[in-house]
């Protein structure tokens, strides 16, 4: 009988460490579903992305407090097919996209007429523009990233120029 | 003395399947809750106006420079950014 009660032993012995095993093998799968779904989701970066544009462009247009000469001389040199270029933008960085993913549109004002723009220059995809108007009282996740940014500047008499950039960044399958 | 060693192993298979299962259920409960968090508490959120931004920086500059002429007229007009 105690010949019995060993083998027995030794059987449950094996089953034990099988079950030890099957428990390894779920836990350690457990923890990888874990880590997998939580870093699963791609970090939404356009607004940061958005700002960072909007903060090179204004690094562009005004140096010191000073408008720059190459944007503006007493006339604004800028129209839309050097605006890219004068701020050292490219837009067409990723071949995955068939249409820019970017628009950008700065806008001056004086004092006299703060609603009144007296000079505009915007390049980009413009059908991102209805993607601000849309997301004006709530924002959409799958909709195109606005930031609107305002600043101001002297130009070389010291008039005192407004300057307002708006900048949009979609990239929606690759943020969310 | 068999009945009773029997009875013994039940309940130990009991205990192993209990177990098993609390090991099952906790591990469930994780992995649901590493997908929800992320949604809801960890989405990163870039405050761009807490940190050091520079073309608030080149307002103050510019006003610095204009000796605050029309400084609350050009302030009230820049705070009505994103609206």
């Amino acid at each position: 009988m105690n010949r019995i009660l060993e083998k027995n032993k030794k059987g449950t012995n094996k089953i034990l460490s099988i079950y030890w095993f099957a428990i390894l093998i779920l836990i350690a799968g457990g923890i990888f579903a874990m880590v997998y779904t939580f870093y699963n989701r791609p970090y939404d970066v356009r607004e940061l992305e958005a700002n960072v544009m909007a903060n090179k462009i204004a690094d562009c247009l005004s140096n010191k407090g000073y408008l720059e000469k190459e944007i503006f001389n007493g006339n604004f040199l800028l129209n839309e097919d050097n605006f890219l270029e004068k701020c050292n933008l490219n837009f067409n960085i990723e071949e995955r996209w068939e249409e820019p993913q970017y628009y950008t549109k700065v806008s001056f004002y004086n004092l006299a007429d703060m609603d009144t723009s007296i000079f505009d220059v915007a390049n980009g995809n413009k059908n991102l523009i209805s993607s601000c108007e849309i997301q004006k009282d709530k924002e959409y996740e799958k909709l195109a990233k606005c930031v609107e940014r305002r600043f101001y500047s002297l130009d070389e008499e010291n008039n005192q120029y407004l300057i307002k950039i708006l900048s949009v960044v979609r990239k929606t399958e690759k943020n969310v | 003395m068999f009945k009773n060693n029997k009875k013994a192993q039940v309940g130990e298979t009991l205990t192993w399947i209990i177990a098993t299962l609390i090991i099952i259920i906790t591990l469930i409960i994780f992995i649901y809750a590493s997908s929800v968090l992320p949604k809801e508490h960890i989405s990163p959120k870039v405050n761009v106006e807490d940190e050091v931004d520079g073309i608030e920086m080149k307002t103050s500059f510019t006003h610095f420079l204009a000796q605050n002429k029309n400084k609350e007229i050009i302030d009230d007009w820049i705070k009505k950014e994103n609206e």
